[in-house]
């Protein structure tokens, strides 16, 4: 059981990831809704991995990836992103972000991200 | 997966992702350079696609997805904002919005969009650098085919104790974004070594142009089964097959500096394209986080809640007003006290209660920019919507109301009111008619004004009108003042239109509009100036259920007059009562009005009346007109609750409702506007 933050600005896509990662048996720690909060909850949870939307306001999924990974190394993030955001997917890799999954998500998709970055 | 547990959260952030967009592109028509707002627009219909195909919702999904693409080239100066983007964006939403209204109404969210899909396509591929899709001849085949140059390398790589290892993979087949997963696997890859040649190229798989499969050749020290694991970790790759490289034949193919050069500058193009991106990316960001204001925390309530809760609330209102003529009678000074504590926690609590439900009355103003432009696409009319007091705030009932009446005084003015650019031209007015939706607040109200500066209301058309349709008699009319000529129009069974047109006019006449706002208790009235415009003014209680009123007495019956109307309580004697025409009138501050008695009005069984030297007034007003009404003598200021006489009393002659006293008395509330003529 691996303890994750959930970042989407959509309140929907939040509900329904939390569920997936709940009937996966993991715990959701937190919710963010925009990269600043991600990047503050996360500083305050120390999740063990974040699911990171790409496309949000405030501060965009890509950008706050980087502040994260800026202080710590070590996290372990998957990007969440829909179709036709190619470059900004490659972009989150570059900076370290472990996969990628795509939206709309299956729960068996999320599984294998999980299994693969736990 | 079950999703009818998310159908509601999906539909109200659709709906408010949908508003976004069109406030967004509204904004964008006058502004096609601002970058940052076609960002926003981009990342609502963004959402909304990822939110729809979650829910199965195929069609939002493809006309978003379809958006997003028109707006990425846009958003990389590729496309330049058109009207016909424009346009067929505008077209798009409206059709998300019926789509998302169809779901909300239990339905499948299905709409034909294949024209607005073809639409899209045609702007996305039309005008933009033609795409390579021509290119389309790729090899589907994964041997490798090594030149000279290749050759060498593997060889000398060998010498240094290096192994030529021949990987294929496969993607499983509902990969995505196939190319961020090839990414993955040569950054994999990297970490053991050197990919000197992959099938297809490497930047046909950036562009995606591979099927399933692609071959890459790493030259490692590493073995085998560390290259397995390490490609194990990336998701959705369904094979990855490893072979060490035979020994090299050197029979490969010629010209082997060309491949070369030509596979290093795309190395430098790839490098060079994904720091633009990056650097585009950021500049469309950084004006949008500026510009956002800090979201207060909300919650979502519904409505129903709220409403009961307001019920509840009521309730205790009353009993609130039984406790405070309880304690009085007791005079015990600490329940004085303590009663008096309560009535002003809870008067806070009321208060706290109908902020709560009120809304800025921008959510109903936000859908008339687009509705203007609209109409007036349709009607040929040349005119500009100006809205001020968009965030004046209103009790949601009302603003669930108003919009109806709105969109018909706009429909009227536009097809009525405004006129044809060549007509304004001619009569030497800015071609471009102007209409002024106001809110704003006004005492215990608001003020909804629209204007417009067109042609105005024709008193001879609208008399002539009249006549013929018998609701006016030919002698009256002369009378009439422009006033209430105006107020003709808000007749039912009127229409001036020459012509019926599908806008406005389809029979069903302003009076819908008077009735809806009266039921809401609020008023209208029309002013109008020949020639320069109309105006048509719409005041609204702030709140609908607790009022403020005064009670009052007449014999031994307690009624109510709502604050909001009243303008003066005056003490008359007998002589300050005049006669004009038979009819009792008072002396109001120069004005000269009439009064009624409320014992007349309502039938109230008197006793012999006493000649009494001092009489009750109570002045109240609609508008510019006052009328007195003569009471048997003034209570006191009151909060109550107004109930409906429901359905067996309908429409009882200026009595608005009943309320419960505190002594557990029923007392009538008096609508005072039927009683002024």
């Amino acid at each position: 059981m691996a303890k994750i933050l959930v970042t989407d600005d959509a309140a929907f896509m939040r509900m329904q990831l939390k569920d997936i990662l709940g009937k996966l048996g993991h715990e959701v720690v937190g919710e963010a809704e925009n990269g600043q909060d991600a990047i503050e909850k996360y500083a305050e949870l120390q999740p063990d991995l974040v699911t990171m939307d790409i496309t949000m306001p405030e501060l965009d999924g890509v950008e706050a990836l980087k502040a994260i990974k800026q202080k710590d190394a070590g996290a372990t993030v998957i990007m969440c992103s829909a179709m036709g955001q190619q470059d900004r997917v490659v972009e989150a890799i570059q900076a370290g972000a472990k996969d990628f999954i795509v939206k709309p998500f299956t729960p068996d998709r999320i599984e294998e991200a999980l299994n693969k970055v736990l | 997966m079950d999703t009818n547990q998310y159908v509601e959260v999906f539909l109200d952030e659709s709906r408010d992702h949908l508003q976004a967009v069109n406030d967004h592109l509204l904004k964008l028509e006058k502004q096609p350079q601002e970058m940052s707002l076609v960002a926003e627009i981009f990342r609502s219909a963004h959402t909304l696609k990822g939110m729809a195909a979650t829910m199965g919702y195929e069609e939002i999904a493809s006309l978003t997805h379809k958006m997003e693409n028109v707006l990425d080239l846009i958003r990389n100066n590729e496309l330049q904002v058109t009207t016909e983007v424009i346009d067929v964006t505008f077209e798009a939403v409206e059709a998300l919005e019926e789509m998302v209204a169809s779901i909300a109404e239990g339905g499948d969210g299905k709409k034909d969009v294949s024209h607005l899909l073809a639409h899209l396509q045609k702007i996305e591929t039309g005008e933009t650098v033609a795409e390579e899709s021509s290119e389309n001849n790729q090899s589907q085949t994964t041997e490798m085919e090594l030149d000279d140059y290749q050759s060498t390398v593997i060889s000398q790589a060998k010498e240094q104790g290096y192994q030529a290892y021949n990987i294929t993979i496969r993607l499983t087949a509902d990969c995505m974004l196939k190319a961020a997963r090839v990414f993955m696997v040569f950054e994999g890859l990297e970490e053991f070594g050197e990919v000197i040649q992959s099938v297809p190229a490497a930047e046909e798989l950036e562009e995606e142009k591979f099927d399933q499969e692609f071959t890459v050749l790493l030259l490692s020290k590493h073995n085998e089964t560390a290259i397995q694991e390490r490609l194990h970790k990336v998701s959705e790759l369904e094979s990855v097959n490893i072979s060490v490289l035979a020994d090299l034949d050197n029979s490969a193919s010629p010209s082997p500096n060309e491949t070369e050069s030509k596979e290093s500058k795309q190395q430098d193009e790839k490098i060079e394209k994904e720091d633009n991106t990056a650097a585009e990316t950021k500049q469309t960001t950084a004006p949008t986080q500026e510009k956002k204001p800090s979201t207060s925390k909300t919650i979502r309530v519904n409505i129903e809640r709220i409403d009961s809760m307001m019920n509840l609330f009521e309730e205790m209102v009353i009993d609130r007003g039984r406790l405070e003529d309880l304690s009085k009678q007791l005079g015990n000074h600490e329940l004085i006290e303590t009663v008096e504590h309560m009535s002003r926690v809870s008067q806070d609590m009321q208060s706290m209660m109908l902020t709560m439900r009120m809304v800025p009355i921008e959510q109903v103003f936000n859908r008339f920019p687009r509705m203007v432009r609209g109409l007036a696409k349709d009607l040929e009319k040349d005119l500009e919507l100006h809205i001020s007091g968009a965030d004046t705030e209103l009790d949601r009932t009302v603003i669930d109301e108003i919009g109806d009446p709105l969109v018909h005084l706009i429909r009227n003015s536009i097809d009525h009111g405004i006129e044809s650019p060549e007509k304004r031209k001619q009569q030497g007015k800015p071609v471009k008619g102007t209409l002024q939706l106001r809110a704003f607040h006004s005492g215990n109200h608001v003020m909804i004004e629209m204007e417009d500066d067109g042609a105005g209301i024709n008193r001879e058309k609208v008399i002539e009108k009249a006549i013929a349709n018998g609701i006016l008699s030919e002698d009256r009319a002369e009378k009439l003042s422009d006033e209430d000529v105006y107020d003709l129009i808000l007749t039912s069974g009127f229409s001036t239109a020459d012509k019926v047109s599908d806008i406005s006019g389809r029979g069903v006449g302003l009076d819908v509009v008077r009735n809806k706002i009266e039921s809401l208790g609020g008023h209208i009235f029309v002013e109008s100036e020949p020639g320069h415009g109309s105006k048509f003014s719409i005041q609204l209680p702030l709140t609908l259920s607790i009022l403020s009123t005064l009670l009052v007495t007449v014999s031994d019956e307690t009624y109510a007059i709502p604050l909001s109307s009243i303008e003066e309580t005056v003490a008359l004697t007998n002589d300050q009562i005049m006669n004009v025409q038979q009819k009792p009138v008072m002396d109001f501050r120069g004005k000269v009005i009439p009064i009624v008695s409320l014992a007349d009005v309502f039938e109230v069984p008197q006793e012999e009346r006493t000649e009494k030297t001092d009489i009750s007034v109570v002045v109240v007003k609609k508008g510019e007109k006052m009328t007195g009404l003569i009471v048997d003598s003034f209570i006191g200021q009151k909060e109550v609750v107004l109930k409906s006489l429901g359905n067996y009393l309908k429409d009882v002659y200026a009595i608005s409702g009943a309320t419960i006293l505190g002594d557990g008395h029923v007392s009538l509330i008096i609508d005072p506007n039927a009683l002024i003529k």
